[in-house]
């Protein structure tokens, strides 16, 4: 008795762990054989069979070995390991009757039926050992519309990589269960795989709050009111290369505020009908909880822009360019998306800005401050539907110029620092909706222009240069007394 | 006749030595692997120093000025503001914090030191920063602190080496040169990775802090002087004028392309590119260190004179050099190094001249870069290679002097600004009395990921092959500190 509690030994775990490894030999043996005894010479073929039964035999022990690990789903495992069975007795049986049955007419034609009943085994055998490892909607995770509807799948839930968000925007978070809307979204994403109905890795099942509360192989992971002490929380807070820190190595973590919040449920009783009114946050739960209500994403922020897919340049397009002096890269490698700068080309002028023409829909920053162009050159900016960030410091350009550039969608950044600009300019600015960032230092625009323009778009940063006191007084003596 | 071929060969084959045929051997195979990471032509992409090679991210800073206050000043005095600590001062450090603990200098049981300085919180974020840096309390909000770092090294010159290299031993490439070996210069003119000291002395770790390792030679940062000629060496001697110059320099160059097209070692080839950019460098460089001609209001906001060797002017230069589209700048500023054992070394009136020295020109180098729009593309890191013990010092078994404090590796302060941080955050937390980091530790390896990250370079994938083996800046650690990313 006091063996069986112990559990299995790391003997049987070691080998148990080869089982995938191994059992692809009987499964391509076995396939091939069959191919052979069709297509090729059958000669050789009870000698493939025999190997396949060797190998099946060997696969068969090591799967009991890992089925000794207790984390796998009862009903998958029980087909898995009989149909794995049949497979190698069939495999054996298979190596003989193609061995002596073959030269006998009436024998020999009892030979096909066991090869097509072979196959159907160990593809459904491989079939299930796929879903107690990866899970029974593995196969079909991906399978694209309209087929999904054809076979009566529900659509597929928009979902970036297991590093997106679980949770991304809560529309009445007051009224929001703290369990179901704010924690399980998180497991789902994070630990049900390895925790379900069909794999229970420590003998743990998350996906329900039933077996939540009843834990895994080591007890309780959950302390009610007391989320230092629960198991869950702690592997979480493991450093990364402990073997006990979970999720483990190589699968997507849970980033801090997932965690901040799993502690605040746990916190206020691991109650799963608590609504979030109910429960008492914080300032760093307050504001997490802001977040998701507003859904803006906590990473950090990238362009619409890059997320769209567009065609390259041409090559020689670019080439043509460089010749002129300027730096034309793409903003990553291998994006079709393009950084031209003249801070080695400040003699361009409007005509050769034309030649620009080429890449317009692939540029996305565009450096030409200190450069000759003027007013003129705006026109052609406005043509450029993806730009970005946009610097015309020190150049000729002026209010006029600046009415053509509010058809830029995706235009955040400006400097305008240096310029001719004014007041004017300003409110031709502000109905570039995507704009944050404004530089007017050294231009012609006044403090009026500016709170007119601030009242309008509130968001955008503008800076107008440094107006503070400046140096600040400091009191030396003062310390020098303290040295004492 | 037959002889003189024969021996002529012979005597060519004895030129050839086993090492040049391992360095072309080694090389060529080396080239072959950079050629293939690089996505170009091999071992000729080395003679292109100056054109801009591609970052395999989206990454919003286009440039890094390192500020580098060497010699480790304190946390304690400056933004990790303890008030428990304060109320321990002068008493016995708890023998469990010490236990089995090395210290450069500290000896037995020292005593806690609470701060010496005052501290307030300031901007929207609510940053504690203390009565040492006025100015740079104006600029809160564009600051995220990193208050739980730590090293593993406590001496100087391994620490910094650790800090700039990723190795506490010499022989890798710095951070810089790495960065420019990875995104290559914007200005065909400047070298993309510069390096300015100031203090009276370069950092214990010198040139190895900015050298270039196993990265081609090209890749090293150029250390100029604010004082007297900018670049050593660089000026044409007396009686030779441009031309002869010129026509020098395509002399050897052509040489060396012999040399090279016979031993392939690429090191020729960085020879041959470094001669090209210090013909460039004559006009460009002291167009670019001449501050002489910056408007006073600039001056008042840095706190510069020009012609003098100061951290001031060096940080009105690292803003010139990133206007003009330097990738990477490295400031050294030596001195912060408050042991206690003299005036200018304690951690109250010597720490505060350190200041008085430095605060001003560091918070006007990021109103400048903000009013020119260059702060969103700049990556501002501030920070020396340690922190300083919540103990006073008490070298030799002694009390010092002056209130002073030891190499602390476990918690240490740093801040960001610019490129792709969080504007006004703070990230990581130490204990009570600032002793460790309770919350939010992040190695000089993380940072120094982060940093690559914010340039749009994956840490992990960006190596150089040396000696059979893939090496790279955070060696085999390092995590992107995501928290802080904008």
């Amino acid at each position: 008795m006091i063996l069986l509690d112990a559990g299995p030994s790391d003997w049987v775990l070691f080998f148990g762990h080869f089982h995938p490894v191994l059992v692809h030999l009987p499964i391509g043996m076995l396939l091939i054989a069959v191919i052979m005894y069709f297509f090729a010479s059958k000669k050789s073929v009870p000698y493939v069979f025999f190997w396949a039964f060797i190998s099946a035999v060997f696969s068969c022990l090591m799967g009991w070995a890992l089925s000794q690990s207790g984390e796998y789903d009862e009903n998958t495992l029980f087909f898995h390991q009989w149909l794995g069975v049949a497979v190698a007795v069939l495999s054996g049986a298979l190596a003989y009757m193609t061995a002596y049955w073959s030269q006998d007419a009436a024998m020999a034609r009892l030979i096909k039926p066991f090869l097509f009943v072979s196959v159907a085994l160990i593809t459904l055998t491989g079939h299930f050992g796929g879903n107690l490892t990866h899970g029974s909607d593995y196969l079909t995770a991906y399978l694209p519309q309209p087929i999904r509807g054809w076979v009566g799948m529900e659509p597929r839930a928009e979902q970036g990589g297991a590093n997106e968000p679980a949770i991304r925007k809560i529309a009445n978070i007051e009224a929001a269960l703290i369990y179901q809307d704010l924690v399980q979204p998180v497991l789902k994403q994070k630990c049900w795989s390895c925790h379900n109905a069909e794999k229970q890795k420590g003998k743990l099942r998350m996906d329900s709050p039933a077996f939540l509360m009843t834990g895994g192989e080591d007890g309780a992971i959950i302390k009610a009111g007391f989320p230092e002490e629960s198991e869950i929380i702690k592997r979480l807070l493991l450093p990364d290369s402990d073997e006990h820190h979970m999720p483990p190595k190589g699968k997507p973590g849970f980033s801090e505020e997932e965690i901040s919040i799993l502690h605040w449920w746990l916190k206020e009783g691991a109650d799963f009908k608590k609504k979030v009114k109910d429960a008492s946050a914080d300032a760093k739960i307050k504001t997490i909880l802001k977040r998701y209500s507003s859904g803006e994403s906590s990473g950090p922020y990238l362009s619409p822009v890059f997320k769209m897919s567009i065609s390259e340049a041409d090559e020689s397009d670019v080439k043509d360019l460089q010749k002129l002096g300027l730096l034309v890269n793409p903003s990553a490698k291998d994006q079709p998306f393009l950084e031209v700068n003249a801070v080695n080309a400040y003699g361009l002028g409007d005509k050769e800005l034309e030649a620009l023409v080429n890449i317009q829909d692939q540029i996305v920053s565009l450096k030409l401050g200190k450069t000759k162009i003027s007013d003129a050159s705006m026109k052609q900016l406005a043509t450029m539907p993806l730009l970005i960030f946009l610097a015309l410091d020190h150049t000729k350009v002026s209010d006029k110029g600046l009415t053509s550039l509010e058809g830029l969608r995706y235009l955040e950044s400006l400097n305008l620092y240096g310029t001719q600009v004014s007041d004017a300019g300003l409110a031709s600015l502000a109905k570039i909706k995507s704009l944050k960032h404004l530089y007017v230092w050294q231009s012609k625009v006044t403090d009026a222009g500016l709170a007119t323009f601030k009242k309008a778009r509130p968001g955008v940063q503008v800076d107008n240069g440094f107006k503070g006191k400046w140096p600040l007084e400091i009191d030396t003596i003062r310390v020098e007394e303290k040295m004492k | 006749m037959e002889k003189i071929f024969k021996e002529a060969i012979e005597k060519e084959a004895l030129l050839a030595t086993r090492r040049h045929f391992l360095s072309s051997l080694g090389t060529g195979i080396g080239a072959l692997a950079m050629g293939s990471f690089l996505g170009s032509c091999g071992t000729q992409s080395a003679v292109k120093t100056s054109s801009l090679k591609i970052p395999p991210h989206f990454g919003k800073a286009k440039s890094v000025i390192f500020l580098h206050m060497a010699g480790a000043p304190s946390q304690l005095e400056l933004f990790d503001y303890k008030p428990v600590l304060a109320k321990f001062d002068g008493k016995e450090c708890p023998k469990e914090l010490i236990e089995g603990k090395k210290f450069a200098f500290i000896r037995g049981i020292p005593n806690l030191l609470g701060p010496k300085a005052n501290f307030a919180q300031y901007g929207q974020a609510g940053h504690w920063i203390s009565d040492h840096m006025p100015h740079l309390s104006t600029q809160a909000d564009k600051i995220t602190f990193l208050k739980g770092m730590y090293t593993d090294q406590f001496n100087h010159a391994p620490a910094q080496l650790l800090m700039h290299t990723g190795s506490a031993r010499l022989g890798r490439p710095s951070m810089g040169s790495w960065v420019s070996y990875g995104l290559g210069s914007e200005n065909e003119n400047l070298p993309s990775f510069m390096v300015l000291a100031s203090g009276g002395k370069n950092p214990d770790a010198g040139k190895s802090a900015w050298g270039s390792g196993f990265l081609p030679s090209i890749y090293q940062g150029v250390q100029c002087r604010s004082a007297g000629e900018p670049v050593l060496f660089i000026q044409n001697p007396a009686g030779v004028n441009t031309d002869i110059r010129k026509a020098s320099i395509d002399a050897i160059n052509a040489v060396n392309q012999e040399t090279f097209q016979e031993f392939g070692d690429p090191e020729t080839v960085a020879r041959m590119g470094q001669y090209e950019m210090a013909y460039k460098m004559q006009s460009s460089v002291p167009e670019v260190m001449d501050i002489s001609k910056e408007p006073a209001y600039i001056h008042e906001l840095y706190g510069t004179k020009p012609g003098e060797e100061a951290f001031a002017n060096n940080c009105l230069l690292a803003r010139k050099m990133v206007e003009q589209g330097v990738r990477f700048v490295q400031l050294f500023d030596w001195g912060w190094d408050s042991h206690g054992t003299s005036k200018s070394g304690s951690v109250d009136w010597g720490l505060h001249q350190k200041c008085l020295e430095t605060d001003r020109a560091i918070s006007g180098l990021l109103i400048d870069l903000e009013q020119r729009g260059l702060l969103e593309e700049t990556l501002i890191v501030w920070g020396g290679e340690f922190g300083r013990t919540p103990m006073q010092e008490n070298r030799e078994g002694k009390t010092q002097d002056y209130f002073g404090r030891d190499h602390h590796t476990d918690a240490f302060t740093m801040w960001l600004a610019g490129g792709g941080i969080k504007p006004g955050f703070s990230f990581g937390e130490t204990d009570e009395l600032g002793y460790a980091t309770v919350n939010g530790k992040t190695s000089i390896y993380d940072l120094q990921a982060t940093i690559l990250h914010c340039l749009g370079i994956e840490h992990e994938s960006f190596t150089f092959p040396f000696q059979g083996r893939n090496f790279r800046l955070t060696d085999v650690f390092g995590k992107v500190i995501q928290p802080i990313l904008a």
